[in-house]
């Protein structure tokens, strides 16, 4: 099992003894092997929540738990791809990925064959021995996400991980990323302000307020992804035109600029 | 956000307790072996002695003079040689900066120069000055030129594209350009490079005055020295240190200054 | 402009710096050669050096004392001034620590340590060491410690992340993200070391290019003088070139 649980979350920023609330209490619960996404204006405190699941923040109230255990520090079974990829400039692709596997103290026969696996698996034969400055974002990102998918672990933890990408390598890495999640199914936190991206993703998607960020709704879109077979077309600009795909992103947009107008008074 | 993430910054009470036990075991320790009579107190006064030889220092005079004399004969040299090194190093480096045929003349013998480290013209300073103030004042220059020169040198070299398009196209003479253009644009550079200089050149003062000179911290130091008086080198170092760190002290305000004023008006 | 027409300016001056000196040191003695050499008297005082001997040590013996002396001293320094480094840039109780002590100390030029240690250890061996071990001492902690600061918080983040702690961390993580400054700061290192030991030598010493400088000054011989800073600048170049291929090894993710 390895669920993640946020219970009664709160955050609270300190600043010259004044305090700023951040998170104002997030309950959520993430099944085992569900994909959700987390959607909402910036500065609501979504990558904070991602950042606790990780070991990296901590709840001012209230507590993180993954797999019933409560987090108290960062760790190999909750893998996190960073945004800005976050790779060892000094490490080869090999190097990077083989890494955490190194750390977790695997027999060198064994990490060899997951790292072969997982770099056919996300298409970077022939880039081994590269450093990380040599790749494209895209390809700087594939590694990123091997690094974290070759540690199998319980959770994997994205913030906004296409954010820094093109549209053309963002499209392909999406698809990338769902081809890997039927190869290989894992629980998913994903944090993005792509709308498109979060429904095409998640099988839920949260959408947050604006700070202090508390859930303003859940949207289920694995009922409408299963009932409308969305999986029958293999690209993703098919997928965005089904209407059903069409009424689920327009539904989300008109939460989001809920929350942009109360900002604007 | 720090690179120590994890790592909570250190309650008040803990950080104070370390600083002071760090500073207190230095001084302790060094009290403590003073004190045990291992070592004999000529060659290490506690640290109590040495304020009090500092004191003397100021009262009586030693080789010829009190220590604020031998002070104010080194800050003389220093000027001298560092403000020589800045009239020559930041014109030179603009005009490196701006004329490609003097880069490429200049640049060769001055690497091969820069090589020589500055205290190696002693000999050369003895043989030409004798002791009187041109030595020291030769050593001085060799080393704060260097930097100087190469900060204007760069500042001038990475001006902005646009600024001097906009210069040429205003039809500038050169001496406008540089004057007008390259210099306000690379004051920020050439600052960092005359903070640089200030520090080599109070180095090799020191290292001149150890060797060619009949007055100054440096010369002091030397005395104190043939003199087997670990307290007078002490002083002497003390004198140095302070000196240093306030030449420093103020070319970092000066500098912050005009990061502040560039940070609103330019970029 | 093409590449080649800088580089023949340069060779043109450095050849017309060269044979000006040689004009005026000869045919047209405008400078006292009892003052700056002719290159006849560099030519002769570099035989001498080299066969005979000068400053009781032929060139070589001299090179060699030197490049032990500053290679033995900044070796040492480099080695606990990185870990010092590390340590104060790493650990905020360290950096409590040991900061008010450096801070003391750092303002001290390392030229200004030479008295110091001659008085403590005499004019031998291990009083330039000390010396040397203060001049490179303060730039190798400071540097270091700069790079720990400026590490990337996601690459921290991601290596703790990924479970790496203890010896592992220093070693793959903590020691390459600081390298490109750990190395800026062993090659100010090894300048203020070169430098210091010169000083050092010239103030007393039995051999070493600086002993060769004070006895040419003193028995006023220019053309002695001059070879003894050729030398001075040319071992002070070949270290740092030596340290910049090293550099370059060491960080290969940089190249290119």
């Amino acid at each position: 099992m390895s669920d993640i649980r946020f219970s009664g979350v709160t955050r609270v920023f300190q600043r010259d003894g004044r305090e700023f609330p951040t998170l104002a209490g997030i309950d959520l619960a993430v099944a085992d092997r569900e994909f959700v996404a987390i959607v909402g204006p910036s500065g609501c405190g979504k990558t904070t929540c991602l950042r606790m699941a990780a070991g990296l923040e901590f709840p001012t109230t209230g507590t993180v738990a993954v797999g019933g255990r409560i987090v108290e520090s960062p760790g190999p079974e909750r893998a996190v791809v960073f945004q800005q990829f976050a790779l060892f400039p000094w490490k080869s692709v090999w190097d990077n990925i083989d890494f955490g596997l190194k750390c977790k103290g695997e027999p060198g026969a064994g990490r060899r064959a997951r790292i072969e696996q997982i770099i056919g698996v996300m298409g970077l034969q022939g880039y081994e021995s590269a450093f990380p400055h040599q790749l494209s974002g895209g390809m700087q990102q594939r590694v990123a996400i091997a690094r974290a998918y070759v540690l199998e672990p319980d959770v994997l933890l994205m913030d906004e991980p296409f954010g820094a990408l093109d549209a053309q390598t963002r499209t392909v890495m999406q698809e990338e990323l769902v081809r890997l999640a039927r190869v290989n199914p894992r629980t998913v936190l994903f944090i993005t302000h792509a709308v498109d991206e979060a429904v095409y993703l998640a099988d839920r998607v949260v959408v947050m307020t604006r700070r202090p960020g508390a859930i303003r709704e859940i949207v289920d879109v694995a009922s409408v992804r299963r009932a409308e077979r969305w999986d029958r077309h293999e690209r993703i600009e098919d997928v965005m035109d089904q209407e059903s795909f069409v009424h689920l992103r327009t539904h989300i947009w008109r939460l989001l600029r809920e929350q942009q107008a109360r900002n604007d008074h | 956000m720090s690179a120590r993430s994890g790592q909570a910054p250190l309650p008040r009470f803990e950080a104070t307790g370390l600083w002071l036990a760090g500073l207190g075991g230095f001084f302790g320790l060094w009290t403590l072996v003073a004190l045990s009579g291992a070592v004999s107190a000529q060659f290490l006064p506690s640290p109590w002695a040495v304020v009090e030889r500092f004191g003397e220092l100021a009262r009586t005079p030693f080789v010829g003079h009190t220590i604020q004399e031998h002070l104010v004969s080194s800050i003389g040299r220093y000027l001298a040689g560092f403000g020589l090194a800045a009239m020559i190093g930041v014109p030179l480096g603009l005009m490196m900066g701006w004329f490609r045929g003097l880069d490429d003349a200049v640049t060769p013998l001055f690497e091969a120069i820069r090589f020589v480290a500055p205290i190696a013209w002693v000999p050369f300073a003895a043989l030409w000055f004798g002791t009187g103030i041109g030595g020291p004042v030769l050593i001085i220059f060799m080393g704060a030129f260097p930097p100087a020169l190469i900060n204007a040198y760069r500042g001038a070299k990475f001006v902005e594209p646009r600024l001097i398009e906009a210069g040429r196209m205003l039809g500038a003479s050169d001496l406008r350009m540089i004057t007008q253009v390259l210099l306000p644009a690379s004051v920020p550079s050439i600052v960092a490079g005359l903070r640089i200089s200030a520090g080599l050149g109070w180095q090799s003062l020191v290292g001149a005055e150890l060797i060619v000179a009949s007055s100054g911290i440096g010369y002091l130091m030397v005395k104190g020295q043939s003199a087997i008086s670990t307290a007078t080198v002490m002083c002497g170092m003390i004198a140095i240190g302070v000196v240093g760190y306030a030449i420093d002290a103020l070319l970092r305000a000066v500098e912050a200054h005009i990061h502040r004023r560039r940070g609103r008006n330019a970029r | 402009m093409q590449p080649g027409h800088s580089a023949a300016i340069g060779v043109a001056t450095v050849v017309l710096a060269l044979a000006l000196w040689a004009l005026f040191t000869t045919a047209i003695p405008w400078i006292d050669t009892a003052r700056f050499p002719a290159p006849a008297d560099v030519w002769a005082a570099l035989t001498q050096i080299t066969v005979q001997g000068y400053a009781d040590a032929r060139l070589w013996r001299h090179v060699a004392q030197s490049s032990v002396l500053v290679l033995t001293g900044f070796a040492t320094a480099c080695t606990v001034g990185v870990a010092l480094g590390l340590a104060m840039g790493w650990s905020r109780r360290a950096e409590a620590l040991l900061n008010p002590v450096f801070l003391l100390l750092r303002p001290i030029p390392p030229l200004a340590w030479i008295p110091l240690a001659i008085v403590w250890l005499g004019l031998g061996d291990a009083a330039k060491v000390l010396v040397i071990f203060m001049a490179a001492f303060v730039p190798a902690v400071i540097n270091t410690y700069t790079g720990v600061r400026a590490m990337e918080p996601q690459i921290v983040e991601a290596s703790s992340m990924l479970g790496a702690r203890g010896p592992r961390f220093v070693r793959e993580v903590l020691v390459p993200a600081a390298a490109p400054h750990i190395f800026t700061g062993l090659r100010l290192s090894l300048q203020a070391s070169w430098t210091t030991l010169v000083a050092a030598e010239l103030v007393g010493a039995l051999y070493g290019l600086g002993q060769v400088l004070n006895n040419a000054a003193q028995d006023i011989y220019p053309g002695m003088i001059l070879v003894g800073m050729v030398f001075v600048g040319l071992c002070g170049g070949l270290m740092t070139a030596v340290l910049g291929w090293v550099e370059r090894r060491a960080m290969p993710w940089r190249a290119a």
